[in-house]
């Protein structure tokens, strides 16, 4: 069956004999790690996410006889993504700056976060989640991309250091900025 | 997430460190449905790089056509040469032994050629 196959088995035919079922079968099975990971990096860009997670696939189909396994298969997935949408941040990121200033006085004016409006338990973590995400969206890209691998893709700091390409101490220093930055954004959230 | 990402710092900061590992967990839980995603990124893949089948032949052939026009081509004296190496040949004695040793090296030459094929391949 298919799902028995490694990764390590399908990347070799992919590699050996150029074989496209092999690779289809790879994107299959990662396609929802790496277009959520860009979801949460894009801040919720659903559109950009699936762009940039398709230029991943294409970039690993073409770089996949450079990888030496010195990661696991889906970290180095990761790592491409991660390069896709700095790059691609880069580039837009005039655009993109405006919108979120945009955005920010928007949410600082109507959205500020209110834990005393929700009801239960229940809407109160939903309604926390919701002010996660939006909060999320004014960290810096690396702030984001390094608490996105640490904690949605779940990677030691080692890992999270190769898949933004940066020394593990730059890994710890943009997370502790992400969450100062979270705290004092999600303050309302915090227990008397 | 475990406590990789977590520092002395975060110790005061209980409540936002569960939010971001709830937050963590419901992403990792969550599955896209592909959608046709893989189907687009495999219809974007650069076109595999095919052979016809008559290939092989057609090679062989042109081959085979430069190799009789070559001798053909060749001058007069070496055919010569060959005409009289051939004489030569067929005018000396040949023992049994000889013939059997010249059989055994073809073979083994054969064989050597055949398996050397069968790995490049």
């Amino acid at each position: 069956m298919a799902s028995e196959v490694t990764d390590a088995a399908l990347i070799a035919r992919v590699v050996v004999h150029d074989d496209r079922h092999a690779f289809s079968e790879l994107v299959r099975r990662h396609q929802s790690a790496v277009r959520a990971t860009l979801r949460r990096l894009t801040a919720g860009n659903h559109a950009l996410a699936d762009d940039l997670a398709q230029d991943t696939f294409m970039l690993a189909y073409r770089n996949l006889k450079s990888f030496r396994q010195e990661a696991r298969f889906p970290t180095w997935l990761y790592r491409i993504a991660t390069n896709a949408f700095l790059a691609d941040a880069r580039k837009r990121k005039e655009e993109l700056l405006g919108d979120r200033d945009a955005n920010l006085v928007d949410d600082d004016d109507n959205e500020a976060p209110n834990p005393e409006a929700q009801g239960g338990d229940h809407a109160r973590g939903a309604a926390l989640k919701l002010d996660l995400e939006r909060a999320m969206a004014i960290l810096s890209d690396a702030e984001r991309a390094a608490i996105v691998q640490c904690y949605h893709n779940d990677l030691s700091h080692e890992e999270a250091a190769y898949v933004l390409d940066c020394p593990v101490g730059t890994v710890k220093t943009h997370i502790l900025r992400a969450k100062q930055k979270l705290k004092s954004r999600l303050a309302a959230w915090a227990p008397e | 997430m475990s406590d990789r990402a977590s520092s002395p710092i975060d110790r005061h900061d209980d409540w936002l460190e569960r939010a971001l590992r709830d937050d963590a967990l419901v992403h990792r839980a969550e599955y896209l449905p592909d959608d046709g995603f893989t189907a687009r990124v495999m219809a974007k893949l650069p076109a595999t790089l095919s052979l016809p089948s008559w290939r092989k032949p057609a090679v062989t052939a042109l081959w085979a056509a430069a190799g009789i026009g070559i001798a053909l081509a060749l001058p007069g004296a070496y055919a010569d040469v060959l005409r009289e190496y051939l004489r030569i040949v067929a005018g000396h004695p040949v023992t049994l032994e000889q013939i059997a040793t010249g059989v055994v090296m073809l073979g083994v030459a054969s064989w050597t050629a055949m398996v050397w094929a069968l790995r490049r391949n």
